[in-house]
């Protein structure tokens, strides 16, 4: 089992280490001075002179080759140093502890909403398979699950924002209410797939010899169920990481949407300043909660299914874009 | 069986509307009316009389009307013109992204799964890589970088989007490497390209092309949210994920802005996966739970 972690957990640090070298090398091959890039985001109107981007460039050490300015990246990275922004000289890290708590408060409350949404309604459905509850969650679910999470976003903000007025239109500064439909937004899509697995792994179980038995001896339905919940615990594990990638994706939009001041918002920003360090940190940031959920999936399940621990375990499958 | 294979068709009917709008729309909506004189007096004109790009800043923010029937935006332009136009950056990024993404995908899966060894390897750390990153994440960065150009973003949602693509290609080519009819083509002489190319890839190809309408969906929709976040094709194309953009600043007015192009991207994804999902249910392989 040991072996069996430290493999995993190898495997996902060179992961992460592929990731960084991937987009430090396309940030190196793209056209374009960073410096010249970041003092035109940054100036008004004035053009600024060759010896200040040249001091630029030396305190930033963007003189250096690429590969030298990766390792060195990594180095100060491992102690959790990022550099200074760019774009308002605070040291990145900083910025984004400043950014996290919304992100996370937002992230937390739409899984859970999820879950408490998407678990009964996909048990719901697979009692009774083709039944009025499945077809109308089917439906439903499919529906959410086309959406793009900002277009979800925006209709909501029509609604209740505009319309209603029952939300603030902005959420920086708002306080409870203006949680309210980022976390919407961002947990009915997750609650339709949510409820679409429950659903198969539960209508699968309660299908199959030992449910049968089950109700030979006289069971209920509940127990059934509460059986088939158990069984799917490995698959549920794997579906929670892939659920990952879609709530970091999404919450780069969400937050955008309502203006909530978090770290989704930070790398649009940062994006847009053209700020290589705090793009490169919320970069590592974000394929590190992803590489980190799939290596505690593989965990899990192997603890679950000792089955699984031989498998080349494969990577979740890819979240939804947006 | 009956009932799914109406589905299907209903599926692939609705997604059909896309791209025939998107090339139309230029007919659809346009000013120059369809027949005139050689005056210049007006026979015949076209079914939106608006081209998509004219500001009319005296009829700002007009709410829907029988002249304009969604509406006009900020500068005063057409909402439906608009709406009609922008399918073709949606459409085009669909197409061209998911396209690159199968000949990047079917290329690599191919390679992998035939070769093994070092680079079947290769491919799938390349691969868990890739997956690493939200695919949103992994385009915003890299377009923050590079010139914003509608061919630059199509570019990057393929490089992200390949990889289940990779997966299934290489799965179906391990497979069918064992196969006798590649055993007798290696008998009767033929080279390794010819082998890949010939006997394994058409083999390969057809779940690759099922899991199409799926990566098509995810590219329509990365290409919006890059648009919204206002780094996809620049202005004044019209496109939807800019559209929306522009009407959140809007809000709590101009509610015609928001609801068509929130409406024709839902229903362009939305078709792509209906599509998929008939095209899954039909074939051996099923790609996503």
């Amino acid at each position: 089992m040991l072996r069996f972690v430290l493999k995993r957990a190898a495997s996902a640090l060179l992961t992460l280490l592929g990731v960084l070298a991937l987009v430090f090398g396309l940030l190196a091959a793209a056209p374009g001075d960073p410096a010249a890039m970041a003092a035109k985001a940054g100036a008004r109107a004035s053009a600024v002179s060759p010896e200040a981007l040249a001091a630029f460039r030396t305190l930033y050490g963007l003189n250096r080759p690429p590969l030298e300015r990766f390792g060195i990246w990594i180095v100060r990275a491992a102690r959790f140093d990022f550099g200074i922004s760019l774009s308002d000289g605070r040291p990145v890290g900083e910025r984004i502890s400043g950014a996290l708590p919304a992100t996370v408060t937002l992230n937390l409350a739409a899984l859970l909403a999820a879950l408490a949404l998407g678990v009964p309604a996909g048990i719901a459905a697979a009692r009774r398979p083709g039944g009025r509850l499945d077809r109308i969650s089917g439906t439903l679910g499919d529906a959410l699950f086309a959406t793009p999470s900002f277009v979800l976003g925006l209709v909501l903000l029509l609604v209740f924002s505009g319309w209603l007025r029952l939300t603030p239109l902005f959420s920086d500064g708002g306080g409870f209410r203006g949680y309210v439909l980022p976390v919407v937004t961002l947990a009915l899509p997750t609650a339709a797939f949510l409820a679409r697995f429950v659903r198969s792994c539960v209508a699968s179980a309660l299908a199959d010899p030992a449910a049968a038995a089950g109700r030979a001896r006289g069971e209920g339905s509940g127990a059934a169920v509460r059986r088939a919940l158990r069984r799917s615990a490995a698959p549920f594990a794997a579906m929670g990481a892939a659920l990952v990638p879609s709530l970091v994706a999404g919450s780069v939009l969400v937050e955008r949407v309502f203006s909530l001041p978090g770290a989704g918002g930070l790398l649009a920003d940062a994006v847009f300043a053209r700020d290589l360090p705090t793009v490169l940190a919320l970069t590592l940031l974000s394929a590190g909660c992803v590489v980190a959920a799939a290596f505690l999936a593989d965990v899990v399940s192997a603890v679950l299914d000792p089955r699984t621990r031989d498998a080349a375990a494969p990577l979740a499958p890819a979240g939804e874009a947006a | 069986m009956n009932a799914g294979r109406a589905r299907t068709w209903r599926a692939a009917a609705l997604f059909a509307l896309f791209p025939l709008l998107a090339l139309l729309a230029s007919v659809l909506a346009r000013e120059k009316p369809w027949v005139e004189t050689k005056t210049g007096e007006t026979i015949v004109r076209a079914p939106v009389p608006f081209d998509p790009d004219a500001a009319d800043l005296d009829r700002r923010l007009q709410p829907p009307s029988w002249k304009h029937l969604f509406g006009t935006d900020e500068l005063g332009r057409d909402v439906l013109a608009r709406t009609l136009h922008g399918a073709r950056v949606s459409v085009a990024a669909g197409l061209l992204a998911s396209a690159l993404a199968l000949f990047l995908g079917a290329g690599l899966g191919a390679v992998a799964g035939w070769a093994g060894g070092a680079a079947d390897r290769g491919v799938l750390f390349l691969v868990n890589v890739v997956q690493a990153l939200p695919a949103l994440v992994l385009v915003v960065t890299a377009a923050s970088f590079l010139p914003p150009s509608f061919l630059v973003a199509a570019v990057l949602i393929a490089l992200t989007g390949w990889t289940d693509t990779a997966r299934i290609v290489r799965a179906e080519a391990k497979k069918i490497r064992e196969a006798p009819f590649v055993d007798a083509a290696r008998a009767a002489g033929a080279s390794a390209p010819r082998l890949v190319l010939v006997h394994v890839l058409p083999h390969a190809l057809p779940p690759a092309v099922a899991l199409l309408p799926y990566v098509l969906g995810a590219a329509v929709l990365t290409e919006a949210a890059l648009s919204f976040l206002g780094l996809g094709a620049p202005p004044p194309d019209a496109s939807w994920g800019r559209a929306l953009a522009e009407a959140r600043n809007l809000l709590p007015g101009a509610w015609w802005c928001v609801l068509p192009p929130a409406a024709a991207l839902f229903l362009l994804v939305l078709s792509a996966r209906r599509l998929g999902d008939a095209a899954a249910s039909r074939d051996v392989q099923s790609p996503s739970p």
